[in-house]
C-alpha cells in the first residue's frame, strides 16, 4: 500500500454528542463546546493534551460559531500546533491527516449544526436564527441577484440529479424510498433521534413535494446539534483506558465541476466516485469485509450515489439492489444479506449534522457498546460523507 | 464583436448589479446582460468555451480569454421544479422551473436559467430550447423557451 503511509496508525479515542432537537436555544459555540467536553471526557484525557483543533464552518475566522479559535479560547486549551475549520466529510479527514502528518498528537474535531431560517417557518421567526443568517451571508452573493448563480452551493441540483438519474437508467424512486425507510427504521430504535416514527413506502411517496422530484422525506431533518471526535496516534491510544478504533484508510475527493453545480459531470463522475476510488487505492479491507456502512444522507440521492460509488452495485441499479437487500423482519437494509446501513438513523432520522454523526455512530459500533442497537461482531465500518460537488470523504475504520 | 459595449462604463455596471460580486473576471458578462447579450468567456487560442467566468483557459492555460456572444440555442440537461423556495416567507402558487441548459456551443457548457413559455409539466430532459429575455424593472435577464416545433 504505497499510497497509504498511515494504515491503522491513527485512532479515534473519543466521541461526544449533544442532544438532537429542533430548538436547543443554543449558539453554535455552545453546541460545539458541549460536544467537545463530552468527547474529551469520553477519551479520558486532560484538555491540555489537545494540540490540534478542527473547528466547524467554511471560513477560517467565522465569528459566533464553533471555529477553532473560539473553541480553543472557550475550552482553555493553552497551546496547539494546528488549527483549521472544515465541514462535511472533510473535517474528520483533515483532523486525522494532521495527526498522521505529525503536525499534532491529539486532535479535537468539532462540527455544529443549527436549524436555519431557510429550513422552516418557525426557524425563520426566531430572532437569534435571523441574526445568525445575517452574518453567515456576509461576503457572499449566493442566491442573490442573478438567477444563474442559484446553484452555487445549492441543494436544488440534487433534485435535478434525481430526475436525470431516473431518466438515464429508466428507474423509479425505489432507491431513494428504501434508503429513507431504512434510516427512519433505525431512527425509531435510537432514543436520541429527532424522528422516532418509522415510515412506509406510502408515507415516502405521499410526503410533501419540495423540489420535484425531491420530497420532504428525501431530505435530512434540520435540528440543533453538534458532534466531536478525539483522534490520536494508535501508539498513544494503547496507553489510554479506551478501546481504540483505528483509521485503516481514508480519502477525500474532487472533480473539475467547480462551484457552479449545473456543470456537473456524469453521474459516475461526481466527487463521491473520486473519494471512493481514493479509498480503494489505499485500503486492504475490501467491500465484502465491511460490517457496517454509513452513506451520507443529506438527501437520499447522496446515499444512493455513495452505495454505487463504493461498488455495492452498478450505476443505476441501486433501487433493485436495495429492494433485494430489504430485511422484512427488521424493516431495515441488510446489504447482501449482511451489512447494516446507517444504524443510528443518519440525517433523515437522528438529524442533520453534515454527516458528523455517521463517524460517531461508526466508532461507537466498533467499540461494541451500543447496547440494544449493537450490530453483533461489527469490526469494520465504511463511511462516505459529503457533497456530490465538494468535501466528500471515504473512510475505513476498524477495531481489533 | 466583443469589446464594443457602447456607453456602459464600469461604474454603471456596478450601479446596475449591487447584489452581484462583480470582479474583473465577470464584469464583461454583466455588461453584456445589461445590453441583452449573453456573453460567455472563450479561449482565443484553443477556442474552448469557459464557464463560469474565469480568466484562464482550463484546457490550454492561455490567458487570451475573451467574452463572446453565444447563439442562444441549447437543450435542457437537467431541471427541477421548485414547490418551496429557500425563503419560507416567500409563497409560491405554482412550481418554478430551474434548468441547467446545455448550450450548443460545447458539450458540458451549461447555463442555469428560468424556463418560460412552457408549462412546468411539459418540460423534459434533452428538450431543445432557445434564449429569450425577461424584463424585470431596470434589468434584462436571460431565460430559455422551447424551440418552436418542440414540445412545450
Amino acid at each position: 500500500m504505497g499510497l497509504n503511509r498511515h494504515m491503522d496508525t491513527i485512532a479515534v479515542i473519543g466521541v461526544g454528542s449533544t442532544p438532537y432537537a429542533r430548538d436547543l436555544q443554543s449558539s453554535h459555540l455552545a453546541l460545539g463546546l458541549e460536544a467537545a467536553v463530552n468527547a474529551i471526557r469520553d477519551a479520558g484525557i486532560d484538555k491540555q493534551q489537545v494540540d490540534g483543533i478542527c473547528g466547524s464552518g467554511m471560513t477560517p475566522l467565522a465569528q459566533g460559531g464553533a471555529g477553532f479559535l473560539s473553541l480553543q479560547g472557550s475550552l482553555g486549551i493553552d497551546r496547539v500546533t494546528w488549527g483549521l475549520n472544515s465541514w462535511l466529510g472533510s473535517a474528520f479527514v483533515h483532523g486525522a491527516g494532521a495527526v498522521a502528518a505529525g503536525l499534532c498528537d491529539t486532535m479535537l474535531v468539532v462540527q455544529t449544526y443549527q436549524r436555519e431560517i431557510s429550513m422552516s417557518r418557525s426557524a425563520a421567526a426566531d430572532p437569534y436564527r435571523q441574526k445568525l443568517q445575517q452574518f453567515i451571508e456576509v461576503g457572499s452573493d449566493i442566491g442573490g441577484g442573478d438567477f444563474a448563480k442559484r446553484w452555487l452551493h445549492s441543494g436544488e441540483p440534487y433534485a435535478a440529479w434525481m430526475r436525470r438519474y431516473m431518466h438515464d437508467y429508466g428507474v423509479n424512486k425505489d432507491a431513494f424510498a428504501y434508503m429513507a425507510m431504512n434510516n427512519r427504521s433505525h431512527g425509531s430504535r435510537n432514543p436520541a433521534a429527532a424522528m422516532q416514527v418509522p415510515i412506509t413506502l406510502d408515507d415516502y411517496h405521499n410526503s410533501r413535494m419540495i423540489w420535484e422530484p425531491m420530497q420532504m422525506l428525501d431530505m435530512d431533518v434540520p435540528v440543533d446539534c453538534a458532534e466531536a471526535h478525539i483522534i490520536t496516534t494508535a501508539e498513544r491510544a494503547r496507553d489510554l483506558d479506551v478501546k481504540p478504533v483505528y483509521i485503516h484508510a481514508m480519502s477525500l475527493g474532487g472533480t473539475r465541476i467547480g462551484e457552479f453545480y449545473e456543470n456537473s459531470l456524469g453521474w459516475t463522475e461526481n466527487s463521491h466516485w473520486a473519494a471512493a476510488q481514493g479509498l480503494w487505492d489505499r485500503s486492504e479491507i475490501r467491500l465484502p469485509d465491511v460490517d457496517v456502512f454509513y452513506p451520507y444522507d443529506g438527501y437520499t440521492i447522496d446515499a444512493v450515489g455513495c452505495v454505487e460509488a463504493v461498488g455495492y452495485c452498478q450505476p443505476g441499479e441501486c433501487g433493485e439492489f436495495l429492494k433485494s437487500s430489504w430485511d422484512d423482519a427488521g424493516n431495515i437494509l441488510k446489504l447482501n444479506g449482511k451489512t447494516q446501513v446507517t444504524t443510528h438513523g443518519g440525517g433523515l432520522a437522528l438529524g442533520r449534522a453534515g454527516g458528523a454523526n455517521f463517524y460517531s455512530e461508526a466508532v461507537r459500533q466498533l467499540r461494541g457498546n451500543e447496547g440494544a442497537r449493537q450490530v453483533e461482531g461489527a469490526k469494520t465500518a465504511l463511511i462516505n460523507i459529503g457533497s456530490f460537488f465538494h468535501d466528500p470523504s471515504a473512510v475505513m475504520l476498524r477495531a481489533d | 464583436m466583443p469589446g464594443n459595449y457602447g456607453p456602459l462604463d464600469d461604474a454603471h455596471v456596478f450601479e446596475l448589479y449591487p447584489d452581484i460580486q462583480l470582479s474583473r473576471d465577470n464584469i464583461e458578462h454583466y455588461r453584456g446582460l445589461a445590453q441583452g447579450r449573453l456573453l460567455i468567456n472563450r479561449c482565443h487560442d484553443c477556442h474552448h468555451w469557459i464557464y463560469p467566468h474565469r480568466p484562464m483557459c482550463p484546457e490550454c492555460w492561455s490567458w487570451n480569454v475573451k467574452p463572446e456572444e453565444i447563439s442562444g440555442q441549447g437543450h435542457i440537461f437537467m431541471f427541477t421544479l421548485l414547490y418551496q423556495l429557500r425563503d419560507p416567507k416567500s409563497m409560491i402558487h405554482e412550481p418554478v422551473p430551474v434548468a441547467a441548459v446545455e448550450l450548443m456551443e460545447q458539450k458540458g457548457l451549461r447555463y442555469l436559467s428560468r424556463i418560460v413559455d412552457c408549462a412546468p409539466e411539459d418540460i423534459t430532459h434533452d428538450m431543445p430550447v432557445r434564449l429569450t429575455w425577461l424584463e424585470e424593472g431596470d434589468h434584462l435577464w436571460p431565460a430559455f423557451a422551447p424551440m418552436p416545433g418542440s414540445t412545450g
